[in-house]
């Protein structure tokens, strides 16, 4: 292990005694940034339940520091900052993108990357990545059911510039409006994601003028070996070992065909090797994800393995090899639509490492709920998108907590006094589910119930997982309960899209954990 | 105990005031707590939490101070009075009955003594550290006042009432050094706390600590921080055991363990001050516990601060503080309105409404002061910003001032509806404000570096910077021209 990263000159040079002081300069910036972004925002999925994620880069591209809120974004942001290098941005360039097929990962998430200038160069990148509640496509939220193709799902945003000079390409917003259903809102929260690029720009710029130039991105690079460093230190702990897991997503949307996510999982001295070979090819439904989604899942499994004092940034990634078919359904080509494949394959995915780690005879929990419970209310002039807790899975060390995002979602819950002064919908039952946490020597977490009744017309999209294959206990535990989705009492298929006149009540029961250990 | 909270119950408080007087008809005898009267806000989860709390801690607290209050009033001294989250006094009997509002009273004191400090020596914005063995506090005041905000919590709990605004993090004198598994040294947040304290305090302690690292440079020694059996070579030691497993000298390890608990408290300065729109720089700081005037310039390079002032009674300026606070009494309400369609009258009306909830309905002579905010956002945003408002003031004033406070602390504006969601006011009693005078007080001017031994702390005066006397007590320390 080396004790000192050396590089060309002497003033460039970050030791370990001072990696701690700038590790908290970077993550200061990055939390700014994520304050300004979350307070400024309009969408209750960003200001409430905080699905957003800023993060800073240094000028080759290297994600340095993140705000950490979202473990969806935590290993894919870099991929949206490298397809705006791909465009030779211009010093002090905003850049916006949503597409999953050049740095983006599902339509709603729109980029922003700001090139960062100081005298006349660019010093690093502000990326500030955030769920807007709607971006036009097929239907209300841009969280479709049914959609087989990419263009149905929204509008696409490749790498394009938003903002030049500090001044708003209005052309481009014009578009990007024309094309939304809630344009107000929407103009409003790509202000807030503006400055909260801007923050994280002046945040940096004012590191420089402190710490100098050649420190601040000799820091940048200490921190990412340092996360790599241990990285590799905590996969090489593993011993060399290997395991295989299947398990499926009940469904595409499209069809009700069972998708398989197959892995192999291989430690090679201080290497994760993830094979994906065995998944299903991309599917017709939108299911699907871009590699950066695959990536983000593999980063998240690793990043659990980890302490806590080690910082975010790129360097988690550097100890996983991913190898996937291009074209299956973990490595989607275009036109594949992708919207659920962000939120239901990217949880399946992280079963699947943890099943694999498992089968590879590792003490790892058993399965949570596996699904973010996506639910989507669209109406005149509004739209609403949430995602729910469920039973997180019980481990060795002990019960699964109850009613808490699980895996690859870690949103708050939308305040019922918030959703209901904003919103045509009352809430009438939101309960812990109980009994539906898997039987064991440890118990799975519990499940949550959630009822809503419509107070006017609307359309709602369900896209769910885990109504029919039931979160797997581990160690002789029992499996988690089954979720439900019901109209007015009536069973409802894991992903649809129905529509509700004023008076229907939506019941959504999410499963609950898996339990560890025989009874 | 019985805590009642009802969906909605900010804006109507009927039903929670039904259900009460049911249970009491029904025969249930106890103290029943409503949401709607502890914290009529939006938010059901953290009203309820905080309505929880209440009911929670108010027996407990109740009692305590009862008895405390029995046994000074037995040995002759005045009434007991209690401070307040919010940084004001209140009699012991009130204080019981809003337990929760006490819960996050402890470094509130500080920052009172802080801005009163402040205020004499001529700074009416600052920032505050306070800074002690195992953690440091972080505040800001505004104006000549602490600033006070809701959403503090305590061990997770969300408890929504206005408090003293201050970030805490795991960083004092106490904060063990250590190398981690990557191979960087590390400071805390893990501390030796009072026993067995750091090494040189010669109570058991063998690991290094910040106040260790101090000692090997040279800032503290046993003339400067008073203890006469300060074991410096125990100090050495444990920071020489440190230094060797990172490979380089004890004065190196030393020098990385203080810097690297100045970036831990530079970071939540950053928070209190960047995060509301206030530029640092704009600021002085006020460093005070016993570490703080160590830490204060190196503080102030961070955020870059000209201005350091270190308080008299360094060691115990929150003692200060609760002695100077007023008679405060707070108060809110739910307002849930549309900015432009307020008028004169019903700012007059919400502000009499506060008025009479935080003074019981009573006309109190000793209401001095009166402060009055109220939070507002664009409509669909789900964070409010808090100004100030006065009775009388019409919608098209506020929309204005809201706008300039969001451009300034958010940076941006936006074409929207502008939302009133709730106010508050604090009625505040006659401040007691003690004349402080340095007992004996010379003109001098001391350039750094130099190490200066106060009653209860060391003031650490770095190359390029002068500490000058204050005739009130303390130091004012300047960046050099």
């Amino acid at each position: 292990m080396s004790k000192t990263v050396v590089s060309s000159s002497a003033s460039d040079t970050i030791d370990i005694l001072e990696f701690e002081v700038m590790g908290h300069a970077w993550s200061a910036i990055a939390e700014e940034m994520g304050s300004v972004l979350v307070r400024g925002s309009l969408s209750p999925n960003i200001r409430e339940r905080r699905d957003a994620s800023a993060a800073l880069f240094d000028a080759g591209g290297r994600m340095v520091a993140q705000a950490a809120h979202i473990p969806v974004h935590l290993g894919a942001m870099p991929e949206a900052v490298r397809a705006v290098r791909e465009r030779s941005p211009k010093p002090g360039d905003v850049f916006i993108l949503n597409d999953p097929y050049a740095g983006g990962s599902h339509l709603p998430d729109l980029t922003l990357v700001e090139a960062v200038e100081l005298d006349g160069e660019i010093v690093g990148y502000a990326a500030v990545r955030a769920h807007h509640a709607d971006v036009g496509g097929m239907s209300p939220g841009s969280m479709p059911q049914g959609a087989t193709e990419l263009v149905q799902e929204g509008l696409i945003l490749p790498p394009v510039l938003l903002s030049r000079d500090g001044v708003m390409r209005d052309d481009m917003l014009a578009v990007i409006l024309a094309n939304v259903r809630t344009p107000d809102e929407r103009r409003g929260d790509l202000r807030a994601q503006l400055a909260a690029c801007a923050a994280g720009a002046h945040g940096l710029r004012t590191l420089i003028a402190r710490e100098g130039r050649e420190r601040v991105a000799a820091s940048g690079r200490a921190l990412i070996d340092y996360t790599a460093r241990r990285a590799h230190a905590a996969v090489r702990a593993l011993g060399p070992r290997a395991g295989r897991a299947t398990d499926t997503l009940e469904g595409d949307g499209d069809t009700d065909a069972p998708v398989t996510v197959s892995v192999a999982l291989h430690v090679q001295g201080d290497r994760l090797v993830l094979n994906f070979d065995g998944t299903s090819p991309q599917v017709r439904g939108n299911v699907n994800c871009p590699l950066a989604v695959t990536r983000a899942a593999a980063v998240f499994v690793l990043r659990t393995l980890l302490p806590d004092d080690v910082p975010t940034n790129d360097g988690i990634a550097r100890a996983i090899d991913i190898i996937a078919e291009p074209g299956c359904a973990v490595n989607a080509r275009w036109p594949a639509a992708v919207a659920a494949g962000n939120v239901e394959m990217s949880q399946r995915i992280t079963d699947t490492i943890f099943l694999a780690l498992a089968n590879a005879e590792l003490d790892v929990p058993a399965q949570g709920q596996g699904t973010m419970n996506n639910v989507t209310f669209g109406g005149d002039g509004w739209t609403f998108y949430e995602t729910l807790g469920g039973g997180q899975g019980a481990s060795s060390r002990g019960a699964g907590p109850s009613a808490v995002h699980v895996g690859m979602s870690n949103t708050r819950n939308t305040p019922i006094e918030s959703l209901e002064w904003a919103y045509p919908i009352r809430i009438e039952e939101y309960a812990i589910r109980r009994g539906s946490g898997g039987p064991g020597e440890n118990a799975g977490g519990d499940g949550v119930v959630r009822r809503y009744r419509a107070l006017e017309p609307c359309t709602v999209t369900l896209l769910t997982e885990r109504r029919r294959r039931a979160p797997a206990g581990a160690a002789g535990g029992g499996n988690g309960a089954l979720g439900r989705n019901l109209l007015n009492g009536r069973e409802l298929p894991s992903k649809c899209r129905v529509q509700l006149v004023a008076g229907d009540v939506l019941t959504i029961e999410t499963p609950g954990g898996g339990g560890w250990g025989r009874m | 105990m019985v805590a009642i909270s009802l969906l909605h119950s900010y804006r109507d408080d009927t039903h929670e005031h039904a259900l009460a007087a049911a249970l009491h008809a029904a025969g249930i005898d106890v103290d029943i707590v409503c949401s709607s009267d502890v914290l009529p806000e939006i938010r059901e989860y953290e009203r309820t939490a905080t309505t929880v709390a209440e009911s929670y801690l108010r027996p407990g607290v109740a009692r305590y101070l009862s008895r405390l209050g029995e046994r000074l009033r037995a040995k002759g001294y005045p009434t007991l009075s209690v401070m307040t989250s919010s940084g004001g006094m209140r009699a012991a009997g009130e204080a019981a009955k809003s337990a929760a509002a006490l819960a996050l009273s402890g470094p509130a004191g500080g920052v009172a003594g802080a801005a009163y400090v402040a205020r004499l020596a001529g700074f009416p914005n600052a920032l505050t550290i306070d800074i002690g063995g195992t953690s440091a506090d972080a505040g800001i005041v505004l104006d000549g006042e602490p600033l006070t905000e809701g959403g503090g919590e305590v061990a997770g709990v969300p408890i929504a009432l206005p408090r003293v605004l201050v970030e805490t993090v795991s960083a004092g004198g106490g904060s063990i050094g250590w190398m981690d598994d990557g191979g960087a040294l590390r400071v805390g947040p893990r501390s030796a706390g009072a026993t067995p304290g750091p090494a040189a305090f010669g109570r058991g302690g063998t690991e290094a600590t910040v106040t260790d690292a101090q000692i090997v440079l040279g800032t503290l020694t046993a003339r400067t921080i008073g203890i006469v059996s300060l074991d410096a070579a125990a100090a050495h030691a444990a920071v020489g055991r440190l230094a060797t497993k990172l490979g380089v000298t004890p004065e190196r390890a030393a020098r990385a363990m203080v810097q690297s608990a100045d970036a831990a408290m530079a970071r939540a300065l950053r928070r209190v001050s960047v995060e509301r729109g206030i530029d640092p720089r704009r600021c002085a700081l006020v460093a005070f516990g016993g570490g703080g005037p160590l830490h204060a310039c190196a503080l102030a390079d961070h955020l870059g601060v000209r201005t350091v002032l270190v308080p008299p009674f360094a060691g115990v300026l929150s003692a200060l503080g609760l002695a100077i606070a007023p008679e405060r009494r707070d108060a809110l309400a739910s307002v849930m309105r549309r900015a432009h369609e307020l008028t004169q009258a019903d700012t007059r009306e919400l502000d009499a409404v506060l008025a009479a909830r935080a003074t019981g309905g009573a006309h109190r002579d000793d209401a001095r002061a009166t402060q009055r905010w109220l939070r507002a956002r664009y409509v669909g945003q789900g964070h409010e910003l808090e100004m100030p408002f006065s009775p009388g003031e019409e919608g098209a004033s506020l929309i204005t001032r809201f706008a300039a406070e969001h451009e300034k602390r958010m940076g941006f504006t936006l074409e929207r509806e502008i939302e009133v969601v709730g106010a508050r006011i604090a009625v505040s009693g006659a401040a007691r404000e003690p004349k402080l005078a340095a007992p004996h007080f010379a003109d001098e001017t001391r350039r750094g570096p130099a190490v200066i031994a106060l009653a209860d702390a060391t003031l650490f005066v770095p190359d390029g910077w002068s500490a000058r006397a204050l005739p009130i007590g303390g130091y004012l320390v300047e960046r050099n021209a």
